[in-house]
């Protein structure tokens, strides 16, 4: 059985990921686009939440906020930056990056307390210290 | 006959006359992917700092502690513009990769031209927010939380501008010597991590509350 060169550049076995001539089209990049564009207008809309829904749309905002962030993080990585056609080491090269100052940032500033921010204008508090029991000394002695 | 098929598509998939590697993947662009990696950490480092300070503006002893905060100044619409121009810059780059991956020239040289004018856009809007922070009072040393966050935010815009005369040096370079297209694809994996920060600074600094 032989293997011309246009099986092999189409699901490139020998060099999978490399780049190819007939790789995503500008219409393609135009969709991405358009996608990361809409995504970016309701980021910007969870601004104006407060004044349409209320205080509490807080609540929700962060973390739609955070997904939506996510999102378009994980759109240009793989599609404008090729991760998703290129070689998997690269993935793993750059998340592993990624992981690692998203783990030594989330607790460096746990350690600076910053999930019991409680308004003191120097530095995050500390945890409330639990309330100490009293104890009565001496009860019966004599 | 495999193995002459196979020499065929080497031919196809390394025009530049790239050296293989023990990886397959080209030393420059394994360079890149671990710098920026590495960058990963620079920014996350100012991010959490911002993060810790930003609500901290004064009181410190010792520092200077003026009681305004960087986020009672954000101009959201603006903001918004300029990141909806610095996404743009990142579909322009895209498009110049890939009209070099066409051996077409001329449009990559247009395509880069129109990254870098983005790219200076975007610089432009960051100078005029500045300006704004300082006329209001906010300079770099008036608080931590405006110390963070200019260094934040300023350390990006170094980014950008590095980012920029990348790409006009790659445009003068295109018409003196042949330019491979793999260093138009390195060159665009650095401006679109640029944009992904970008796009973490603008949620977790100026919008969430």
């Amino acid at each position: 059985m032989t293997t011309t060169a246009e099986e092999l550049d189409n699901d490139s076995p020998a060099h999978p990921g490399e780049h190819h001539d007939h790789g995503p089209t500008d219409t393609f990049y135009f969709k991405i686009f358009l996608i990361l564009v809409a995504i970016t207008a309701l980021e910007v809309s969870t601004y104006f939440w407060s004044s349409w829904f209320g205080k509490d749309s807080y609540k929700v905002a962060v973390p739609v906020l955070l997904i939506m962030m996510v999102v378009k993080f994980g759109l240009i990585a793989s599609f404008f930056m090729h991760l998703r056609f290129d070689r998997r080491i690269l993935t793993r090269v750059f998340y592993f990056g990624l992981g690692l100052a998203l783990a030594v940032y989330i607790v460096a500033m746990s350690v600076m307390n910053i999930w019991t921010d409680n308004g003191n204008t120097r530095f995050n508090d500390p945890p409330p210290n639990a309330q100490p029991t009293t104890t009565i000394e001496g009860g019966a002695g004599g | 006959m495999a193995d002459i098929a196979l020499e065929q598509v080497e031919d196809l998939e390394f025009p530049d006359d790239i050296h293989e590697t023990a990886t397959g993947i080209s030393n420059p662009k394994l360079a890149m992917w671990v710098y920026l990696a590495s960058d990963c950490l620079l920014f996350g480092g100012l991010i959490s700092t911002y993060l810790l300070y930003k609500n901290r503006p004064g009181n410190i002893p010792g520092l200077a502690g003026s009681p305004l905060r960087a986020s009672e100044l954000f101009n959201i619409p603006f903001t918004s513009m300029t990141s909806f121009i610095l996404l743009m810059s990142s579909l322009t780059m895209v498009l110049a990769v890939n009209s070099i991956m066409r051996g077409d020239k001329q449009r990559m040289r247009l395509w880069l031209v129109a990254t870098a004018v983005l790219g200076g856009l975007f610089l432009g809007g960051q100078v005029y927010e500045f300006t704004e922070f300082v006329r209001e009072g906010l300079g770099y040393t008036s608080n931590v939380s405006a110390s963070a966050f200019y260094t934040l935010t300023g350390f990006h815009g170094a980014h950008v501008g590095v980012g920029v005369l990348m790409l006009l040096s790659a445009v003068g370079y295109s018409f003196r010597r042949d330019i491979q297209a793999e260093a138009i694809e390195v060159l665009g994996l650095y401006w679109h991590f640029v944009d992904i920060v970008w796009v973490v600074i603008f949620a977790i600094v100026y919008l969430i509350p």
